[in-house]
């Protein structure tokens, strides 16, 4: 799903190196490591906001860098930072902002892409919350939003950037479990930053190390050896 | 809010329109009889003294109340959205100042090319646009919502030291012309440059609908609207455009008015409760429009005792209501 070669990332100065890695499709990812040592930066130059230093994205075959602002919409959701909800914003509405690069210039809903706004409410678990206000919410379910809406987007690749970070104990495990569920079903191939290293090993999720300046994918791994490659 | 509700509220605004239409018409200090508002349109009769009133100043009011209050809300309306504040306004972010700056320059120093109507017009879109294009570049560099209304405080108090300087230069005629226009007034429009007006409001209306998508995805911010494949450099720009278009076309006739741009847009969203644009642009015109034709009218009744500039009175009314919304809001 997402190949990456030779890439070099970071702003002016090389944060991060990563090469011949791939991302399959159906997995959730967990990249992994310290503080500043990059993860944020690699989720925005995947998403085409931040440009690479050097190096190759493919998604599908194809490179991130040559998409339109349209086709990335298209191909990639993010969720990134805290949504804070708005003021009269509802739920429903703010779900069906993730169908705005596929609606028309008026931004009209059919009857499908309410159908989707529905299917993924129903499989987050948030249907009870479509009437209610996005700033009338907890923070939890104001986070299962932010990934509702990328998941109304129907695109193959969802990339998170800590989204679990405001959340609490049981909350964190139903979203890696809803993720590591919902990419399997739909085929998606889903990228997280986290430091919730016991959740994700419980889940058996595939770890992306970020560590010394290198990024690496690892299939099995335990906590030891995480903590001991990243310090 | 759901679906029925927000048709009850426009059929009620729809309701309301016409009436405070009918009220701003008859609080006039002269009665005129019906006939003579038809006739003044339809077969205009020079010689006759009411039809004249109704033609040259009745009539130009009243549109002129009509498309002030509806388009300052609606310039008010895109700043909010644009900056997802919503304290921004027309006013409070030195659009107005940028235009009153302008126009000033243009009244005072007596330059020739500012000096016809189209002149005019231009100047202040000019003003409005380069104003909100420097707050657009200052905003960008800022992160707290307080400091971009304190930007736009600072650079109103900056045009207006200036513009002090240039009244200090000014000959007694052109002083006298700038100061009744800063006060705020809807009687400076003859009845035949209400067409030009016209045909640019109605455009920049057009225009806001094409907005309606775009817009209601900045409410999620730009950076979440960017990745939704939103361009967002052309449409901030074509925003800004029709903020200056607006706000410009209305400084330019009516001088500046105070509050309104911040005011009603708040207004309406808490009354229509949602972000859906499509809705807001509608409640923001009828909702700004009644608002001034009410006030307008209020100024007109008063007329022969005292005569009160709209400016004043907007602010009146609009200062506590911003204050309401700053306690209720950021407490």
């Amino acid at each position: 799903m997402i190949r990456i070669t030779r890439l070099s990332i970071g702003y002016s100065k090389e944060l991060l190196s990563a090469d011949n890695l791939v991302l399959a499709a159906g997995k959730v990812y967990a990249l992994v490591g310290r503080n500043g040592i990059g993860k944020s930066t690699f989720i925005q130059t995947i998403s085409g906001i931040q440009k690479q230093l050097a190096g190759e994205i493919a998604i599908m075959e194809k490179s991130i860098h040559g998409l339109s602002p349209m086709e990335i919409a298209e191909t990639i959701a993010l969720v990134d930072t805290r949504f804070e909800g708005v003021e009269y914003l509802q739920v429903k509405d703010y779900l069906a902002l993730g169908r705005a690069p596929f609606t028309d210039a008026f931004g009209r809903m059919d009857s499908k892409d309410w159908r989707i706004v529905e299917e993924v409410a129903l499989d987050l678990g948030i249907q009870h919350l479509l009437e209610k206000n996005t700033d009338q919410i907890s923070d939890g379910e104001r986070q299962l939003c932010s990934v509702g809406r990328a998941f109304v987007q129907e695109t193959p690749v969802i990339l998170l950037d800590e989204p679990t970070a405001f959340l609490d104990y049981i909350n964190r495990k139903k979203l890696l479990e809803l993720l590591v569920r919902l990419a399997r079903e739909k085929n998606k191939c889903i990228l997280l930053s986290t430091h919730d290293l016991d959740l994700c090993l419980d889940q058996k999720v595939p770890f992306m190390l970020a560590a010394h300046g290198t990024l690496s994918i690892h299939n099995t791994l335990s906590k030891e050896a995480i903590i001991e490659s990243m310090s | 809010m759901k679906d029925w509700s927000l048709k009850w509220m426009f059929i009620c605004l729809l309701c309301f329109l016409p009436l405070a239409m009918y009220l701003h018409l008859i609080s006039g200090q002269i009665e005129i009889s019906f006939s003579s508002y038809f006739d003044s349109i339809l077969n205009f009769d020079s010689k006759n003294t009411s039809q004249v009133l109704v033609r040259e100043f009745r009539i130009p009011r009243l549109f002129m109340a009509i498309m002030a209050g509806a388009g300052l809300s609606l310039s008010g309306m895109f700043m909010q959205t644009l900056f997802k504040n919503p304290l921004a306004g027309p006013y409070v972010l030195g659009i107005n100042s940028g235009a009153s700056l302008l126009i000033a320059l243009s009244l005072m120093t007596g330059v020739q090319f500012f000096q016809s109507n189209f002149g005019l017009i231009g100047t202040a879109l000019i003003g409005a646009f380069a104003a909100g294009l420097l707050m657009m570049l200052i905003a960008q560099r800022l992160k707290s919502q307080i400091t971009l209304l304190l930007v736009g405080l600072m650079f109103g108090s900056f045009t207006s030291a200036i513009v002090s300087i240039l009244e200090s230069f000014a000959g007694a005629e052109s002083l006298k012309s700038y100061t009744m226009w800063s006060m705020g007034s809807l009687q400076q429009v003859e009845f035949g440059q209400l067409g030009i007006i016209l045909l640019i409001f109605t455009s920049g209306i057009v225009a806001s609908f094409l907005l309606v998508k775009p817009l209601n995805m900045l409410v999620i911010g730009e950076k979440s609207a960017a990745l939704l494949g939103l361009p967002i450099k052309s449409i901030r720009m074509f925003v800004l455009l029709l903020t200056a278009l607006f706000a410009g076309l209305i400084t330019a006739f009516c001088g500046p008015i105070a509050f309104v741009g911040i005011a009603i847009p708040n207004l309406t969203r808490i009354l229509f409760q949602t972000t859906n644009h499509r809705y807001l642009i509608i409640g923001n015109m009828l909702i700004g429009a009644i608002f001034l034709l009410l006030t307008d009218a209020f100024i007109q009744v008063l007329e022969g005792h005292l005569s009160i500039p709209l400016n004043a009175l907007t602010s009146i009314i609009g200062a506590p209501f911003v204050v309401f919304l700053l306690i209720r809001k950021l407490r």
